[in-house]
């Protein structure tokens, strides 16, 4: 008697399992997108990062990464998580494959020869902007506003932010313009 | 020496002043010394929710510019004598309020006092500032709505920035199991999860709250109801006891009611 009932109760149990994921798939999409939007928002918030320098902040990752190992760059999630009194950066992308140590070499080798280029470019430039800067001592009173917008003289490219608000740009190319200084220190 | 323990949420609505009125109830009733200090100067409703509107005669703004003094304030409980409502003046705003004045009632009223409950106004300006200042201890009620969990977040970097501030605890309020369940609603873990903040309640939405608030008589003064029981939970675990939180959830869909069905026939739970 028990076992007519036990195999009935299963049969009955299993059609409706079925059933019922089916119906769970559909509708995990609502909480779910509740939870990412606001995963993703809190983590501007508690940053001061905008969508832009989130998006910059994880193309610079992924290319920096990518020298190491091969990965999933699709599947690459940035998170803001409180940890107690401080917060913590977690970064989680599937690693699709490590590379041997030859590759890795071949590529850090490509990226110092394109770093020194660089630098030869800047110390060509700025030879032409001092005599530039000269000549423009002479006339100093007329164009004070000028200087104050100077724009970096690498040329990085902070033209296009048009989603930022005039401090934050600025806050940027004076940041850029620290490195530019560094980069032709070295 | 007592605590002080400020109820806060950014935004409005969300049940502050209900917890505040049902937290410093059952902590009365369990026999501690309990103040409750109405800080939404301009639009106070704790009175209201305790039924004591008739009995105010003093505000805390009486006391700030020395129209009386704090004990003259004081307006006891109708029921419980161990609780006493400081209300907030009607007719002004935040801004006749300072800091300073708002930490000194409180070390003061803590001196004899077990519990100082503060209930803040919604908000992150003056008056949210006002209520922090005498606190050592916070209650984020929030609710599992994005808004409310998005300015939940901001309040605990605010109150993370505060040194005064020892311990910060997160009370979830008019959690709806149902829609819970059919994935409308973020739940208890989502937002745990989100907020990284640890749980002093979980309390169920409730027809009651409304209508005790029309009596004037806080739900945990009503055994029966859910919501008086998870409040009469939270006010035990500020007391330092552990207390499992409620299990307010229906058996899950068609399989679980099945399950559940056929349990009570065999007298125990099958296994699919
Ligand atoms: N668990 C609940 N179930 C049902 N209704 C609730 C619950 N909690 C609060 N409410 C209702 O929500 C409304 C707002 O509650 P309350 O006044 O406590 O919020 P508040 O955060 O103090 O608001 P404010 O920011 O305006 O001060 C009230 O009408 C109250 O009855
Ligand atoms: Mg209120």
């Amino acid at each position: 008697m028990k076992e007519i009932f036990t195999d009935l109760y299963k049969k009955v149990v299993g059609f409706f399992q079925i059933q019922e994921k089916e119906n769970e798939k559909d509708v995990e999409g609502n909480r779910q997108v509740a939870c990412n939007r606001l995963k993703l928002v809190l983590m501007q918030d508690r940053t001061n990062l905008t969508p832009f320098l989130l998006e910059r902040m994880r193309g610079e990752m992924i290319e920096l990464l990518s020298k190491y190992v091969e990965m999933d760059t699709e599947a690459l999630e940035l998170n803001f998580e409180q940890e107690g009194d401080s917060m913590a950066l977690m970064l989680s992308i599937p690693v699709l494959r490590a590379k041997d140590e030859e590759e890795i070499q071949e590529l850090i080798k490509l990226e110092e020869e394109a770093k020194t280029k660089v630098i030869e470019e800047e110390a060509s430039q700025e030879d032409e902007e001092e005599i530039f800067e000269a000549s423009e001592e002479e006339s100093d009173e007329d164009i004070d506003e000028d200087i104050s917008e100077e724009v970096c003289s690498c040329g990085c490219e902070n033209a296009d932010e048009s989603s930022n608000s005039p401090d934050e740009i600025e806050e940027i190319q004076d940041g850029s313009a620290k490195n530019c200084n560094e980069k032709t220190k070295k | 020496m007592g605590r002080v323990i400020v109820i806060t949420s950014g935004k409005g609505g969300v049940g502050k002043t209900t917890t505040s009125a049902n937290i410093g109830t059952a902590l009365a009733k369990a026999g501690q010394k309990v103040i409750l200090i109405d800080t939404d100067i301009g639009l106070r409703n704790l009175d209201l929710l305790l039924g004591l509107e008739n009995r105010i005669v003093y505000t805390i703004i009486d006391v700030v510019e020395g129209r009386c003094k704090l004990k003259q304030a004081l307006v006891k409980d109708k029921k419980n004598p161990n609780l006493c409502l400081l209300a907030a003046a009607q007719t002004r705003d935040k801004s006749a309020l300072s800091q300073e004045q708002l930490k000194s009632i409180c070390d003061e009223l803590k001196e004899d006092n077990d519990f100082v409950i503060v209930d803040c106004p919604a908000g992150i300006e003056q008056g949210f500032q006002n209520a922090i200042a005498g606190a050592t201890e916070a209650i984020i009620v929030t609710t599992p709505e994005m808004s409310a969990v998005r300015d939940a977040d901001r309040i605990i970097g605010l109150l993370e920035a505060k040194e005064e501030i020892e311990s910060y605890k997160l009370l979830l309020n008019r959690v709806r199991p149902n829609l819970v369940q059919s994935n409308d609603m973020m739940s208890v873990d989502d937002v745990v999860d989100i907020l990284s903040c640890s749980l002093i309640g979980i309390i169920p939405e409730d027809i009651g709250v409304i209508t005790s608030t029309n009596k004037g008589e806080p739900i945990v003064n009503d055994e029966q109801s859910l919501a008086g029981q998870a409040y009469q939970n939270v006010a035990k675990r500020i007391m330092g006891e552990e207390i499992d939180f409620l299990n307010l959830d229906e058996p899950k869909g068609v399989v679980a009611k099945i399950k559940k069905f056929f349990a009570g026939l065999f007298g125990k739970e099958q296994k699919a």
